[in-house]
């Protein structure tokens, strides 16, 4: 575990202002960055919206193709469909969600807030809007300052109202993954949409709107519990942004081109610039800070201001502890990614995930609940008989409608009245009660074993042999 | 302002949490109020149920909240007016 830094105050009381009740807070006005890690960013703000506002667009054999729907209690996810008895299937893929997360960070840190958070990746869309409105950093710290005139009322309204239609988007799209989203769309157009898909389509919506827009960086300070336990699972050799500080201090002012140790100083000029990309508004100067997200902006930009310099980049640069302290290369900072907590993080996640694969490929494609009518025990019927009463629910898991002959054994001069075939449309469930006739010496007092045997007329193999009980007065 | 999102924030997660897991075990179906089977929508009766959790896992927020308050402030609010400053 690494220990995070707390900002030291010049009497050396360490900071707790932040986490102060009343604390003051300041807004950040990331000023725009381009570089390698800016692109990075985009890539993902691209392919990880492509995907949420497109998947719930995509057909598959002639519904959504995803689509979690809650009235007819059924997760559609292309060729597969679930029900809430595989549930287990849901846990299972958060438990990989969660040791994925564990092995990033272990190994690069923060990538996850960096890169592919939701709230990292709204708030670089809302924050581009706003610079494209407003201007760059400087513009919009003015603005902010500046008392209210007719352009800035035109430019605030601006901002608010694309910022407000991008967010109500966002709800329509979320509200799509649960209700099907082309009937949804025209009932949007129709004005019949239901009270409760209006409600939550504003309530997600407002929720963008006041996360990205507003909020930002302070939902990561102050609401995000993965940043408070990432500590955890740091240690020396993960990678973090990392300010090499022997290499950059003392820092101080200088004319282009002079050699820093002529003046006896650092490679840090002191121009600011990195904290002013910062959209949590730190400086890495001092240290690695529970506040950075790992979104290496301050990358970029040292590294604009090493090149116009003509110092070597990356005082600012991907590294590890171990790494800073004993001059590492990228071959040594590599070398050392496995290790024992990588490798057993590796081997969780590879077990579950080949358990997941599994289960899935071997899903079952039809299951049976039997439940016995608990109304009527036993009763006689016609011909000495003894008569149970079953009520049988036949799940077709599969996206194909089947037949299935039902049958039952277990017992001597057992017996079936009712329906012995019955048809499931595709991803359907059907009810039946059936009554099981035995006569009366067969089995013995009391509950005795059956079985009901549910096969699909079209294919052998789908079949499910389930255990009942029989009651014999 | 963070007192209040330290009450409304992590209730409004936990009751997600709770939400996702009760209606996968419970269909809404299968509920009843006061005796009577539930007859709102589905999807009204999920929707009232998050709220239902959410006012819960608030209240107890609230609660570790309060408790929270330091022995100071709680004297600071007692001492002065005889008010409730000090839980503000
Ligand atoms: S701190 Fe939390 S909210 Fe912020 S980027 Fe990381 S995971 Fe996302
Ligand atoms: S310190 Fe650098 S990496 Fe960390 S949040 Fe700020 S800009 Fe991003």
């Amino acid at each position: 575990m690494v220990s995070i830094t707390t900002k030291q105050l010049p009497d050396g009381k360490p900071n707790f202002v932040e986490e102060s009740l009343y604390e003051v807070h300041k807004k950040v006005h990331p000023r725009a960055v381009s570089g390698t890690f800016a692109s990075w960013r985009w890539a993902l703000v691209w392919i990880t919206q492509l995907v949420y506002y497109g998947l719930c667009w995509l057909p598959w054999n002639g519904r959504q193709a995803v689509l979690f729907n809650l009235v007819e209690r059924k997760f559609y996810i292309f060729g597969l469909v679930f029900w809430p008895q595989d549930v287990i299937f849901l846990s299972v893929l958060l438990i990989i969600s969660a040791y994925s997360l564990f092995l990033f960070t272990a190994v690069g840190g923060r990538l996850w807030c960096g890169y592919a958070c939701p709230q990292t990746v709204y708030t670089e869309i809302f924050t581009w809007i706003e610079q494209k409105i407003e201007g760059e950093r400087n513009a919009r710290i003015k603005l902010d300052a500046a008392p209210m005139s007719a352009r800035k009322l035109w430019l605030r309204s601006a901002k608010y109202a694309s910022w407000a239609l991008l967010a109500l988007w966002t709800g329509f799209t979320f509200v799509g993954y649960f209700t099907p989203i082309k009937s949804l769309w025209d009932s949007v157009w129709s004005f019949s949409l239901g009270p409760w898909e209006t409600f939550w389509m504003f309530f997600y919506g407002a929720f963008t709107y006041l996360f990205a827009g507003h909020l930002r960086e302070q939902v990561c300070k102050h609401m995000c519990p993965y940043a408070r336990f990432q500590g955890v699972m740091f240690d020396p050799d993960t990678l973090t942004i990392t300010y090499d500080t022997e290499r950059g201090e003392p820092r101080g002012a200088r004319r282009k081109g002079l050699d820093p140790r002529s003046i006896a100083k650092g490679e840090c000029v002191d121009c600011g610039i990195c904290v002013q990309v910062c959209p949590t508004g730190i400086d890495i100067r001092d240290g690695l800070q529970y506040e950075c997200i790992g979104c290496a902006a301050c990358i970029d930009a040292c590294d604009q201001v090493m090149e116009k310099m003509d110092y070597p980049k990356g005082l600012i640069r991907y590294s590890t502890e171990h790494a800073i302290e004993a001059h590492w290369g990228w071959k040594e900072i590599l070398g050392h990614v496995v290790r024992p907590r990588v490798m057993v993080y590796s081997a969780i996640l590879g077990a579950i995930c080949v358990a997941f694969v599994w289960g899935i490929a071997n899903k079952a494609s039809l299951r049976v609940d039997v439940i016995r009518d608990r109304a009527t025990l036993a009763r006689e019927v016609e011909g000495g008989l003894v008569e149970n009463i079953y009520r049988l629910h036949v799940i077709n898991v599969s996206e194909t409608p089947h037949r299935y002959a039902i049958s039952v054994t277990g017992l001597a001069g057992i017996d079936l009245i009712g329906d012995r075939i019955v048809e499931v449309p595709a991803a359907a469930a059907r009810t039946l009660t059936v009554q099981v006739r035995v006569p009366p010496e067969s089995g013995r007092k009391g509950s005795n074993q059956i079985f009901f045997d549910v096969k699909s007329l079209a294919d052998e193999k789908v079949a499910v042999h389930e255990k009942a009980s029989f009651l014999q007065p | 302002m963070l007192r209040i999102l330290w009450v409304l924030w992590p209730s409004f997660v936990v009751a997600g949490i709770a939400e996702g897991i009760f209606f996968t075990v419970v269909d809404p179906q299968e509920l009843y109020l006061f005796g009577h089977p539930v007859e709102f929508s589905k999807i009204a009766t999920y929707s009232i149920g998050f709220f239902g959790f959410w006012a819960v896992c608030a209240a107890s927020s609230m609660m570790t909240c309060l408790l929270q308050i330091s022995a100071r402030e709680v004297n600071k609010g007692i001492g002065a007016h005889g008010g409730t400053e000090g839980l503000s």
